[in-house]
């Protein structure tokens, strides 16, 4: 779970009393799960039982002394399959990330049991978030791969599986850690390259809605009773609102937020979220490239109307905040929809956590989810043609973390296993319901995380999480959602196009065809200089043809 | 002792240098080159796959090339005595400016002349003259060395700026301690720093003082003023809506953000030219003040006449020290506008990063980078030249 968000229910959601009713819930679910069932499953219930005691909800943040204690109550399946001391002078090299001093810092922790269990001995390399890319795409081409076991993102399985680096799961691996018990998105070809399975999910991301509950209803300055179903309803809001005054601030209302200024690639996202239900069809798995020739779709009429969508409000006073042009996903995030300024926006899972906790928060009462709105006509792109149905298609953005394993490994039997023991103990099912519930830096990502009567149980508000949780779940498992394309520097794809946006954001390019055009020429060029033909192969590979 | 004739260095001793010890020297030289040689001949075998001796890194080469350089040093002395030991004053630095200097260059432009995406499973492959053509049909490229221009431009504003503040702190004024170090705090602060407090704190459009100001300058005063101060008011406010305080933005059309950046940028490097040019002023005789006044001179033909001209040296050096930090402005943009809005603000080194950083696309940042320092060098020679044959008739 991200910090924010278990500081969010914590601190907004539980009273002395819930807690209690929790401790008990909790004691009778552990109570019961020792009186019946098969004594396998009674263990396991019971553990899942007693590491979401620890520490407790609401009774501080868990550090090194409680994700050892996890890591030591989560050790039965390594046990199954280790044994004692069986890894004894072993030396493993784990890359991975110190953001908000969790990830690796956390890692060290659940591992640290066994390490002393089996006798092996890691190292690890810590890397800041910027820092992270350059490392690892620096490693790649210098062939300088140090380390045997890295904490990644999905979109970089094309850099890496693509390229060879990676070792293939085992089956036991597959075992130990439950591996179909996974979101919807989450299932192969995620994680998987060619066929073969690398990936241990530890992570799940996706954009949601987030709208002002205070803009909708009765005497609402939308005049809406409902928040919008489509993104042709999102543009007519903000039209709509423009000139008018915000209920909660009394300053000036706006309407949807969309950042206009690059993120380091990231800020592409959100361009997507809009057109994603443009341009993914149902019966189209892919939907930024043609899939047998890396053309770019982005030029397409679906990702310019998208784009067109953006400038139309542009063009109309009022409909953003000043100075929008030069406000990346942080702003519109942080700055602006936090504080009160605009009523709609698709962000990662921190918009809703911050909501309740943030000090520049003033709309913890009035903020609701849901996955994000579709669209009343969605562009065929294989018949050229417009189609006016209903199309939804949230955006699965940027796929979550997981752990893979190196192939540095291959050709050591010993280490092989060790390594994926250490990756698969990470990645177990019940130390990631534990991350889920707890600050860890990852969310819910298996179905059996979304068993709201676990967090109930363990003193959580049902109603918060379920909202909450429940536009992620919607998302996660929507049979035409939008999935990263998982090519080898899909980044650079992003960068460039945010460049030609701000471009035809500012009025450098004629029309929104010309700036979708602009972008469609860069990313030509990006394609031929990787490689069109291992870009196809790999597209086609990370689509699962 | 003696002194070696013609030698105005005075070598003290005489060295009696053996033919051994000649040999010797030679040897070591020759001999450690040729180890170099051999390494590095094997490592390109190796790194080419004609020899699999598996070498990982390039170390055997640079504890070759440290072998040599240190066998090159003691040949120094041994084949040539004092004059040896003396050239070992120079030589080891010499040595290490070549490896940390030159050898980077040259691979610099090996790199430059290169395809060489990171994502790219091929690596890096030759690609002639594909970079330079790219680059000249790169609109980014080519606003951003525009852009460059404009912020270099602006050195002139600076400059005068930077050299009335020295004047006043040059003057007898109270306080004069705490002002010259109060103006020189900006100077100390990061430009990460600045583009945060000022760039995203301050002038944040919403929160920000300076736009709340603004605002409130903007608004119509209240009704229940007094007439004496409602009046003033009303006409205050309406000046401002017409400068569109009533919603000020910052960074939001191309000629407002290009100018804001200036600022922070100028505000954060004034201080450095007006230190340089204080202490120039202060060196400045007073008997040429005084000889002056007897002469009838106001200040201002004082000012023309002596300390502008006199001041030129300082000036000058301290425009160009400038105009090499001002080609740097980097870390300003990429903070605030990402080289928005539309590239108004894009300046060489920040449009660099976001091929490097966001793009991996090192072959073609390389290239870009090694040109802009060609133009700099360029640049600053002519710059340099014109400074001295504007200098000389006077001095």
């Amino acid at each position: 779970m991200k910090v924010d968000l278990y500081n969010a229910i914590v601190s907004a959601q539980m009273s002395r009393r819930k807690m209690l009713k929790g401790s008990a819930s909790l004691g009778a679910v552990a109570a019961m799960g020792g009186l019946g069932g098969a004594a396998s499953a009674a263990a396991h219930g019971g553990v899942r039982a007693e590491i979401m005691k620890i520490p407790g909800v609401g009774m501080g943040s868990p550090g090194d002394p409680e994700w050892q204690k996890v890591g030591e109550l989560c050790m039965g399946p390594v046990k199954e399959r280790v044994a004692e001391g069986e890894f004894k002078g072993v030396e493993l090299t784990f890359m991975g990330l110190n953001n908000q001093n969790l990830h690796n810092f956390l890692f060290r922790g659940f591992l640290k049991p066994w390490e002393a269990y089996t006798g092996a001995k890691i190292n690890w390399i810590d890397l800041a978030q910027a820092d992270y890319n350059p490392r690892l795409q620096q490693s790649i081409a210098t062939k300088t791969v140090d380390f045997d076991i890295i904490e990644m993102g999905a979109p970089f399985e094309g850099d890496t599986a693509g390229q060879g680096l990676l070792n293939e799961m085992p089956g036991w691996v597959k075992d130990q850690i439950e591996y179909d018990d996974l979101v919807g998105y989450l299932q192969p070809p995620v994680g998987t390259w060619d066929g073969k399975a690398y990936r241990i999910n530890i992570d799940g991301d996706c954009h949601t809605f987030c709208y002002r509950k205070d803009y909708f209803g009765a005497g609402s300055i939308t005049g809406r009773m409902n928040p919008p179903n489509t993104w042709q309803e999102v543009n007519q809001i903000s039209k709509d609102v423009a000139g008018k005054t915000d209920p909660l601030t009394g300053l000036p209302a706006h309407g949807f937020l969309d950042p206009l200024k690059g993120w380091g690639g990231f800020g592409m996202y959100f361009l997507t979220d809009r057109a994603g239900p443009y341009v993914k069809h149902p019966d189209d798995p892919a939907f930024l490239f043609d899939i047998d020739t890396m053309k770019p779709r982005i030029n397409n009429p679906g990702w310019v109307q998208a784009i067109q969508d953006v400038m139309d409000l542009i063009k109309i006073e009022g409909a953003y905040p000043a100075d929008q042009i030069n406000a990346d996903p942080g702003t519109t995030g942080f700055q602006q929809f936090l504080a009160g300024t605009g009523s709609m926006l698709t962000w990662w899972g921190d918009i809703g956590s911050n909501a309740r906790t943030s000090d520049t928060s003033v709309i913890g009462d009035v903020v609701g989810f849901s996955a994000i709105p579709g669209s009343d006509r969605v562009y065929n792109h294989g018949k050229g043609a417009w189609e006016n149905n209903y199309n939804e298609a949230p955006n699965n953005a940027y796929l979550g973390w997981g752990v893979y394993v190196t192939n540095r490994v291959e050709g050591d039997a010993k280490k092989r296993k060790a390594a994926w023991s250490a990756a698969a103990h990470i990645g177990g099912k019940d130390i990631s319901l534990w991350t889920s519930a707890y600050p860890s830096g990852f969310q819910p990502y298996r179905n059996s995380h979304f068993n709201y009567d676990e967090w109930e149980a363990a003193g959580y508000d049902r109603a918060f999480v379920e909202d909450y949780l429940g536009s992620n779940l919607d998302t996660y498992n929507h049979p035409n959602s939008l999935n990263e394309p998982r090519i080898p520097g899909i980044f650079q794809y992003y960068s460039v196009a945010e460049d030609e946006l701000a471009k035809g954001y500012a009025g450098l390019y004629g029309s929104a065809q010309e700036t979708a055009d602009a972008i469609a020429v860069a990313w030509e060029k990006i394609t031929d200089q990787i490689g069109r033909e291992s870009q196809v192969k790999l597209y086609k590979a990370a689509l699962g043809l | 002792m003696s002194i070696e004739e013609g030698d105005k260095l005075h070598v003290v001793t005489a060295d009696d240098i053996s033919d051994n010890k000649k040999r010797l020297g030679k040897f070591l030289v020759w001999g450690s080159a040729l180890i170099l040689a051999l390494i590095l001949f094997i490592q390109t075998l190796d790194t080419n796959a004609y020899l699999s001796l598996g070498l990982e890194t390039w170390r055997p080469s640079l504890y070759a090339y440290g072998l040599w350089a240190f066998c090159l040093c003691a040949s120094q002395v041994l084949t040539r005595g004092e004059h040896g030991k003396r050239v070992l004053f120079v030589l080891p630095a010499a040595l290490f400016v070549i490896s940390m200097v030159v050898f980077p260059l040259l691979f610099g432009l090996v790199i430059a002349f290169s395809d060489w995406n990171l994502s790219s499973p091929d690596g890096r492959t030759f690609n002639g003259l594909d970079n330079v053509r790219q680059m000249w049909g790169d609109p980014f490229y080519w606003n951003a060395l525009k852009n460059m221009v404009w912020y270099t431009l602006v050195i002139i504003i600076e400059y005068v700026i930077a050299f009335g503040l020295a004047i006043l702190l040059n003057s007898h004024i109270r306080a004069r301690k705490f002002f010259r170090v109060a103006f020189l705090l900006p100077l100390m602060l990061s430009p990460v720093a600045v583009s945060w407090m000022i760039g995203k704190s301050m002038l944040e459009i919403r929160f920000g003082p300076i736009s709340r100001f603004l605002r409130w300058l903007a608004s119509e005063p209240s009704a229940d003023l007094p007439a004496i101060l409602y009046y003033p008011g009303m006409y205050i406010s309406e000046i401002a809506q017409w400068f569109g305080w009533a919603s000020p933005s910052f960074f939001g059309s191309a000629g407002i953000a290009r100018a804001m950046i200036m600022a922070m940028d100028a505000w954060t490097f004034i201080p450095f030219m007006m230190i340089m040019i204080l202490a120039g002023l202060q060196a400045i005789p007073r008997e040429l003040y005084e000889a002056s006044e007897v002469d009838g001179a106001s200040r201002w033909r004082q000012f023309l006449e002596i300390t502008f001209p006199l001041m030129l040296p300082v000036s000058i050096t301290a425009v160009l020290i400038r105009i090499i930090f001002k080609l740097k402005l980097a870390d300003i943009i990429i903070n605030i506008t990402s080289g928005g809005p539309g590239g108004a603000t894009d300046s060489v080194t920040s449009f660099i990063f976001r091929e490097y950083r966001d793009r991996s696309n090192v072959g073609y940042g390389t290239l870009l980078a090694i040109v802009y320092l060609v133009i700099i060098v360029i640049a600053m020679t002519i710059l340099i030249k014109l400074a001295d044959k504007w200098m000389k008739p006077r001095y």
